[in-house]
């Protein structure tokens, strides 16, 4: 491997902190990174525009203060009907989704000090769909497709685990792998998908390219309860990967126990992953472009958690605005939009020389 | 997500409240128990539907067909393959009609800006879209199979839309013509329903739509289209199987217009040249949509044009 | 590997195994089919023309598609070879690498520009592969990402699901298009017509002849670029004109069979093990490795689901993804 990681030439906290400030609260003070805060500032302000935006506007258009009146239950019964039932489920759906693809993508990133590594491109998403496919066109069965996609990304992350026999250096063997089974599920996927008829492949199609039309409620639900659970996680892991990004001699130096945290990091990810794909399907460029923005606007300064999420979350719902007015009535999946915008800029990644060095 | 999730528990809160309020603002969609409600038997669960609808919006070329056949014209339907509106044989018979999405995805806000009465889907809907329909009309899917005796749905619609009398009728008129073209036809005759890929052919189970058409007019079919009960196409035939799915007809079902091109792609493969149909220049290319899963009075009608060519020859 | 005294042996020996398992696998396909005629029938068929239904399918049917087979398999295993030595990657697979999912790509653009995919030209997937190709070209060209394993892989597989993305947009509201191409994505030797064998010769020549001058510059090139550059070559035009000759080699497979995945990993993987690392022994073996992995692939694809066919890229994808996994998992990567 040729290739490693340039060292950052200076440590992260220093005798002065700059770009810190102190929040005193009486005895108690906090140490906080400046730009952290105000770029989740902004972006908590980007993610209510995008919301307003994304509740006002569709088929029927309403003005931003109708929808948001609607949307808290005042107004017309009809425009309280259309933003509660349609558009407002939707966008917490697309908000949920994108945050915790977000930080699944941060983790993972940080992980293997590379921008690419994604939970899409190692095999969670390919495992989800080929499950919640089999369950439309295959086998039939009771259970709804998004539980099965929840079961599939399990399986893959499961095997992909499995197989590569732990995480490996930097979790590479790890991902390698996930890249082997996914590449089987989507080859078993494009089977089923070639034996039914166009009709049930038109039903299992949401599942292959990611949609947020019409999800099942319970799969939010799951999701919101276990992003309320993997948040604060995250952010603890994010502390101990921020000192892994040096080396891991260094890591184990100030004390993080290596093995573990890439486990529990790998399991994270996984999990998040799994109960957003089980809403979505696979839209794997948000967890590769969420991370990105987040660590533009933060300054490349520890593991941007929740601004990750936060950024997840406002691309995400921005995406899905697009893709559900752009051609109306036509509904170009969220998934779609996602990678016709993520493309240009993960071949500008891949391009660019700078792309030598990892997150 | 401060704000979404603040409102979210309302959100369920009022939808119950919200479900009573919508319904009685909009004056059509009456879900009360009248004199003349009626309960259809659907996929998921009873549906009840009051008198005639008439803001009909069809999610399916199925459920198109029918109702287009019962004298309805739906105010939203779905594309269909190959083109961003509707099917080139119910061209001239839907007039103007709003396309509310794709075969794929339904567009919900497209739907509940057309204020239907009631919403007729297709068989294989998902659950998660028919929770959202069904808020918004009483929502008719069909718990058939595509290998079910195609009248069972279109029956189904009609009694949803309350035109039973109708698809009757249609019935009889198809019926009739049925019965005049068996009689033009030498009875025992095998046709096979084949399709084209690049990969080799598919044969379609006899069980579809066009099967049983073709059932009704005395041809039989092949042993292995037979026994795709369950599944519409089969997987891959073998070449070295081909000859199994010969007869003394081939109806070559292509999806794209320049049917010729597939056929004249088919005959270069030395498996195809061999077979019976095609030495005695029996092989008829028809529109592979139409005759793989479309299915109502209207298509039925189109089919037996198809079929009448066997009678020309 | 063995040691050095031993090699010369180790060669010979490796190559009888080839060329008896080529026989076998030739056989195979020509001998056993999905059809009813058994392998006796067909055996006695090739040497006498008295069982013409027999003869036939042998002569007809199952000899075009093992001509065909042998051909994708050696163009799909030199062109692994290749790639793998150009970017001394043990994981480059040329469908890992976007190479394959350009050619699909190129495939989904024609047929909803309104061509039918049973009558695609193979040229749109030649240029398909080599758009795919391009990239990864550029890519590599920055330096230390090529022979990076992880890296480049990872590069691979996030253009495919870019390729596959925008595909998807294109096939959005075709759906005509979107239901030939459910047949398409995964690769297959059936139902090809006669004339691919044929047709697709010249191009899996072509890619062999370009492939002659770059054997002793890629040999270099394992040594160390500077070793390369000390003895006259020049690294970065070996690399260019190797991905020129997998791209022609790939393309031709694919538009002939469509995608089939991890041969390409397979081939070098297996010549490795049996020769050792040096590109001079493994590109030769490759092709004979090639078609001994589809044929055989071929035989199983066409018994899993009789009377039907399995198509073969399901095969060796089955086939492929552990060895993959066995790579990784090896020692420490080798870097080649």
């Amino acid at each position: 491997m040729t290739a490693l990681p340039t060292l950052p030439t200076r440590p992260v906290v220093s005798e002065a902190p700059a770009g810190y400030a102190w929040w005193r609260f009486g005895r108690y003070s906090i140490l906080v990174h400046r730009r952290a805060w105000s770029s989740g500032f902004l972006l908590i302000a980007a993610m209510i525009i995008v919301s307003g935006i994304s509740l006002a506007s569709g088929a029927a258009g309403l003005s931003p203060w109708t929808a948001l009146a609607a949307a808290i239950g005042q107004g017309e019964p009809m425009h309280v009907f259309l933003v509660q039932e349609l558009r407002l489920q939707r966008l917490i759906a697309g908000l949920l989704t994108g945050a915790a693809l977000g930080v699944a993508g941060c983790l993972l990133q940080t992980l293997a000090r590379n921008r690419l590594a994604t939970p899409g491109i190692i095999g969670i998403d390919d495992g989800a769909t080929a499950f919640a496919v089999a369950s439309i066109v295959a086998i039939p069965t009771t259970l709804a497709p998004s539980a099965l996609a929840l079961t599939g990304a399990a399986t893959a992350a499961g095997l992909a685990f499995g197989l590569s026999g732990g995480a490996g250096a930097r979790g590479y063997r790890f991902i390698v792998v996930g890249i082997a089974v996914g590449a089987l599920f989507g080859a078993l996927t494009n089977l089923m998908l070639a034996r039914t008829d166009m009709d049930s492949a038109n039903q299992a199609y949401p599942w292959t390219v990611g949609s947020l039309n019409a999800r099942p409620a319970q799969a939010v639900w799951l999701l919101g309860i276990g992003l309320l659970a993997g948040l604060p996680v995250a952010k603890y892991l994010g502390r101990a990967l921020t000192l892994m990004r040096f080396s891991d001699s260094v890591a184990t130096g100030l004390g993080v126990p290596l093995k573990r945290m890439r486990v529990m990091t790998l399991l994270l990810t996984v999990f998040l992953t799994a109960l957003a794909v089980a809403v979505v399907g696979p839209v794997g460029l948000i967890a590769l472009a969420a991370p990105e923005v987040a660590r533009y606007l933060v300054g490349h300064q520890g593991v941007p958690v929740f601004n990750a999420a936060l950024a997840g979350a406002t691309l995400m719902s921005l995406a899905d605005w697009v893709g559900r007015t752009l051609m109306a009535p036509i509904e170009i999946p969220v998934g779609v939009i996602m990678a016709v915008i993520g493309g240009p800029y993960l071949l500008w990644i891949l391009l660019r020389p700078s792309a030598r060095r990892a997150p | 997500m401060a704000l979404a999730t603040f409102n979210f528990p309302r959100t369920w809160l009022r939808a119950f409240m919200l479900f009573t309020s919508v319904v009685a603002s909009v004056p059509s969609a009456s879900w009360a128990q009248t004199a003349e409600a009626r309960a259809v038997e659907t996929a998921f669960g009873t549906v009840t539907v009051t008198g005639t609808p008439s803001r009909v919006v069809v999610l399916s070329e199925n459920a198109l067909d029918t109702a287009l056949s019962a004298g309805v014209k739906p105010l939203g339907t779905v594309s269909t393959r190959g083109s961003t509106g509707v099917s080139r044989y119910v061209q001239d018979k839907v007039g103007t009609i709003a396309i509310v999405g794709t075969a794929r995805e339904t567009n919900l806000e497209s739907v509940f800006k057309l204020q239907p009465d009631l919403i007729l889907a297709a068989p294989d809907l998902p659950k998660a879209q028919y929770e959202k329909l069904s808020l918004l009309a009483p929502t008719i899917v069909p718990s058939t199979a595509v290998t079910d005796d195609w009248r069972k749905s279109v029956s189904l619609y009609a009694e949803a839309l309350g035109r039973q009398e109708e698809i009757k009728a249609s019935y009889q008129q198809l019926d009739q013509r049925i019965a005049a073209l068996k009689a033009r036809i030498a009875p025992g005759q095998v046709a096979s329903v084949l399709r084209w890929n690049p990969q080799g052919p598919i044969l379609m189970s006899s069980h579809l739509f066009a099967g049983q058409l073709l059932q009704q007019l005395g041809f039989k079919s092949p042993a292995l289209a037979e026994s795709l009960t369950q599944r519409p196409h089969s997987d891959i035939l073998s070449l070295e199987n081909l000859h199994q799915a010969d007869g003394d007809w081939l109806f070559l079902a292509t999806l794209n217009p320049e049917g010729e091109q597939a056929l004249a792609q088919a005959r270069n493969q030395p498996a195809f040249a061999r077979l019976n149909a095609v030495k005695n220049n029996k092989v008829i290319t028809v529109d592979g949509q139409l005759w793989s899963s479309g299915a109502g009075p209207l298509a039925a009608q189109k089919i037996l044009d198809d079929v009448e060519k066997v009678v020309a020859h | 590997m063995s040691s050095s005294a031993s090699r010369p042996q180790v060669v010979k020996r490796s190559w009888l195994i080839c060329l008896t398992l080529v026989v076998l696998s030739v056989l195979a396909s020509l001998l056993i089919g999905a059809g009813d005629v058994s392998p006796g029938r067909s055996a006695q068929a090739l040497w006498s023309g008295a069982d013409s239904e027999a003869r036939f399918i042998v002569m007809e049917l199952r000899w075009p598609r093992t001509l065909l087979g042998a051909m994708v398999g050696m163009a799909l295993g030199a062109a692994g070879v290749i790639l793998q030595s150009a970017t001394r990657n043990p994981l480059a697979e040329p469908g890992l690498l976007g190479v394959s999912a350009g050619a699909s790509f190129a495939v989904v653009l024609a047929i909803s520009l309104g061509s039918s995919a049973a009558t695609l030209n193979l040229g749109v997937a030649v240029a398909g592969a080599l758009a795919g190709c391009f990239l990864v070209l550029l890519v590599t060209q920055l330096r230390g990402i090529g022979s990076d394993p992880v890296r480049l892989i990872l590069v691979g597989a996030a253009f495919t699901s870019m390729l596959m993305a925008i595909s998807t947009l294109i096939l959005l509201s075709d759906q005509r298009s979107a239901d030939e191409m459910r047949f398409w994505v995964i690769g297959a030797l059936a139902g090809r017509p006669t004339e691919t064998a044929y047709s697709s010769a010249p191009g899996v020549l072509l890619g062999l002849l370009l492939m002659l001058p770059l054997i002793r510059p890629l040999a270099a090139l394992a040594l160390g670029e500077r070793v390369a550059t000390g003895l006259g070559h020049h690294p970065q035009l070996t690399r260019m004109s190797a991905l020129v000759c997998v791209a022609i080699l790939v393309g031709t497979a694919t538009a002939a069979a469509g995608p089939i995945a991890f041969v390409g990993l397979i081939v070098p993987f297996v010549a490795r093990r049996l020769v050792g690392p040096d590109i001079r022994r493994t590109l030769w073996l490759s092709l004979l490795i090639g078609p001994i992995i589809i044929l055989f692939a071929d035989t199983i694809s066409r018994l899993v689901v009789k009377p039907y066919e399995l198509p073969i890229g399901v095969v060796t994808a089955f086939i492929g993804a552990p060895i993959l996994i066995a790579v990784v998992r090896g020692h420490r990567l080798p870097t080649l």
